[in-house]
């Protein structure tokens, strides 16, 4: 951990936009964080849904919208995440990633709260996602928890089977990778229900093809899963 | 210089990962002239981070696009249109300057008055307290006066409303709120910069010290001496002090006895968890202040499901507001019951009958099998009848049901063990720290 080189932000996609986030049944959460984007009202918005659904990429829509804001990817922040927290001041707008990934570290929790009192001080207001509405965040600190449930609550379904198909194909051609329906089927049983364990792969496989210089099918899927187990 | 940099910055973003760019680029903001660029970076962690990953590529980019004469200087700062528009970021507490900057009055929030807090059974002594206070600061009997209860609850309201009376019956009255944090931020830097004295006389010299959230100086030794000395120079001479713990400060862990005593010199409050009455007011007032249209019967629902403190019902109405607004419909019954599902869900979860028996049992070191069973040994039955109070104080359930859960006793038994905790809890310390310790535990 202590070596680790900051941030990795390697599963993030290029052209985190709006416009090309596959909403499919969560359009609401979407209209409300383009309006958010454009005007962020205090004291915010707490942006919950399960691994996989997209948050990263709306909390990048958004600073990509927005003018004028600090962002804290907390899960690539390794150990120096507290005094990233410390250090930053208070804006009109704080986009934190990934609380939950601060969850019971004492030290850091009593700097999210300052930061949290800091920006509501300043008349500024925050979105913070995590994966799943407050009392599930196993947050150490009553007075973090007790801030957060003040927020407004957006919540993101996850993705039909069409949606999921159709991001994952997105993302590959994005990648220039041309995935197959075979392709996409093997990937689907073998991954049924996250889309961000499927999407971290879709990324290492970008990799393996470039490397290999072959083309994606089934065949090299299972080489780079089975040599991943070893 | 700004073209310069937007040109630099679409080229960046081919070469590095777009999470990167939004991170740490982005945010940084350009001055400069005459062949300068220079960067600002909104604190030092970006700073350093941008130094070690990015400047080295920065340069070589500025000197392709703008000739090799270009300099590139980075450092932390913000330009002078940006510090506009965040002023009030920039009030940050402990500037050590005497006498007193005009910025420590707008520590005070405005918003927070007597007129707008909603007031019911459980807040009722904590208001009059405050008001009291605030009528008459400086009184020995009431000096310090102590807000304690759980987050969420509505003391940082009083203590505001309480500073903002003293200050519109007096308006040359000094009164300075700090959290506690701001309070440790700035005596640290009163010791770097080798000021200490000024930081002594700052707070000495205030006509009233509001302190938020003091359960903050456990183990914060230097901290707790220095406030200590303050505490005591301004009771002394009669200046007000309101302090804020998320509890009883002797049950806050390392706080140095010496400190805790003194706490309790004055006025004790407690503030508790507002009653059902109490929540479906708080929200209808809420939903009016905000202008959202809330009926009743939709307060009454969310005031019954949600019990624990009054973000949570903050949060609730903000996100139905929010949802209505987007989707265009209208705020009933049904559309709250789905707008706020996965809230609702877990409350009700650690509100169930046999969650408040493990709870209960728990903390008394019984079984929940002895809670039920017919054993009366005079533990046991307080025991029981706290449980049962519990569970008619927490629940929606009827006495015979609750009756029911507990071993298939009389409604008759449940409405006396409901009538004698309500008695002990006025006059028997260890049942009231008990009850308000189970209810923290299960609505926290």
């Amino acid at each position: 951990m202590s070596n680790r080189q900051l941030p990795l932000a390697l599963r993030f996609p290029q052209g985190a936009r709006f416009d090309r986030y596959v909403a499919d049944g969560n359009e609401a959460t979407l209209a409300a964080l383009r309006a958010f984007a454009a005007k962020p009202a205090p004291p915010g918005v707490l942006l919950a849904g399960a691994s996989g659904t997209g948050k990263t990429h709306l909390v990048m829509a958004v600073a990509g919208a927005a003018s004028g804001y600090a962002l804290l990817p907390l899960a690539e922040l390794g150990d120096r995440v507290e005094s990233a927290i410390a250090a930053t001041r208070a804006s009109a707008l704080v986009l934190i990633d990934d609380i939950d990934a601060i969850a019971g570290r004492h030290a850091a929790e009593v700097a999210m709260f300052d930061l949290f009192n800091r920006t509501r001080d300043a008349g500024g207001a925050l979105l913070i996602s995590a994966p799943g509405a407050v009392p599930r965040l196993a947050l150490g600190l009553p007075d973090l928890a007790s801030r957060l449930a003040s927020l407004s609550l957006l919540q993101l379904q996850p993705l039909g089977d069409d949606a999921r198909r159709r991001v994952i194909h997105e993302r590959g051609a994005a990648r220039g990778m041309d995935v197959g329906d075979d392709v996409l089927d093997f990937l689907f049983r073998r991954y049924p229900r996250d889309l961000g364990a499927l999407l971290d792969l879709l990324d290492r496989l970008d990799r393996e093809t470039l490397v290999r210089q072959r083309r994606l099918t089934v065949q090299l899927v299972r080489d780079v899963i089975r040599n991943e187990g070893e | 210089m700004q073209s310069l940099w937007e040109r630099l910055l679409e080229r960046l973003e081919s070469e590095y990962e777009e999470q990167d760019i939004l991170t740490w680029l982005k945010p940084l903001q350009v001055t400069g002239r005459d062949g300068r660029l220079s960067l600002l970076a909104p604190n030092a962690f970006v700073l350093d981070v941008v130094r070690e990953r990015f400047l080295t590529r920065i340069e070589a980019v500025a000197r392709h696009l703008a000739g090799n004469d270009v300099q590139v200087g980075l450092e932390v700062g913000s330009s002078p249109r940006a510090a506009d528009q965040q002023r009030g970021a920039a009030a940050s507490p402990g500037t050590p300057s005497l006498p007193f900057d005009p910025e420590f009055e707008s520590n005070l929030d405005a918003h927070y008055t007597f007129e707008n807090f909603v007031e019911g059974k459980s807040n009722e002594l904590g208001r009059a307290a405050a008001y009291q206070v605030a009528l008459n600061p400086g009184r020995r009997e009431s000096n310090p006066l102590l807000l304690y209860g759980g987050t969420g609850l509505g003391k940082t309201h009083l203590m505001y409303a309480a500073g903002n009376l003293m200050r519109r019956n007096n308006p040359g009255f000094r009164v300075l709120y700090q959290r506690s944090e701001q309070f440790v931020s700035a005596m640290i830097r009163a010791l770097q910069t080798k000021t200490i004295d000024e930081f002594k006389n700052r707070y000495r010299s205030v006509d009233a010290l509001l302190i938020d959230d003091i359960q903050f100086f456990a183990n914060k030794d230097r901290t707790q001496e220095e406030f200590f000395h303050t505490f005591n120079a301004l009771f002394e001479s009669n200046q007000q002090i309101i302090l804020t713990c998320d509890r009883y400060p002797k049950e806050v862990e390392n706080l140095e006895p010496r400190l805790t005593s003194r706490l309790g010199w004055g006025l004790p409050v407690a503030i508790e968890p507002p009653d059902f009455e109490t929540r479906a007011a708080i929200l209808l007032r809420k939903a009016e202040l905000k202008g959202i249209v809330l009926p009743e019967e939709v307060a009454f629902m969310i005031a019954r499901r949600m019990r624990s403190h009054v973000r949570d019902l903050e949060g609730a109405l903000n996100t139905l507001a929010a949802r209505a607004h987007f989707t265009g419909r209208a705020i009933t019954t049904e559309f709250a019951q789905e707008a706020l599902r996965d809230l609702l869900t877990v409350q009700e979860r650690t509100l169930s009958i046999p969650n408040i028996q493990r709870v209960t049992a728990d903390y008394y070191q019984l079984r929940v099998s002895d809670l039920l069973g017919k054993r009366r040994t005079r533990q046991l039955a307080r025991a029981r009848q706290t449980a049962m109070a519990l569970t008619k104080e927490l629940t929606s359930h009827s006495l015979p049901e609750i009756g029911d859960a507990f071993g298939g006793r009389d409604h008759t038994t449940v409405l006396h063990a409901c009538r004698l905790i309500t008695e002990l809890r006025e006059t028997d310390g260890k049942t009231r720290e008990d009850w308000d310790k189970l209810i923290r535990a299960l609505t926290g």
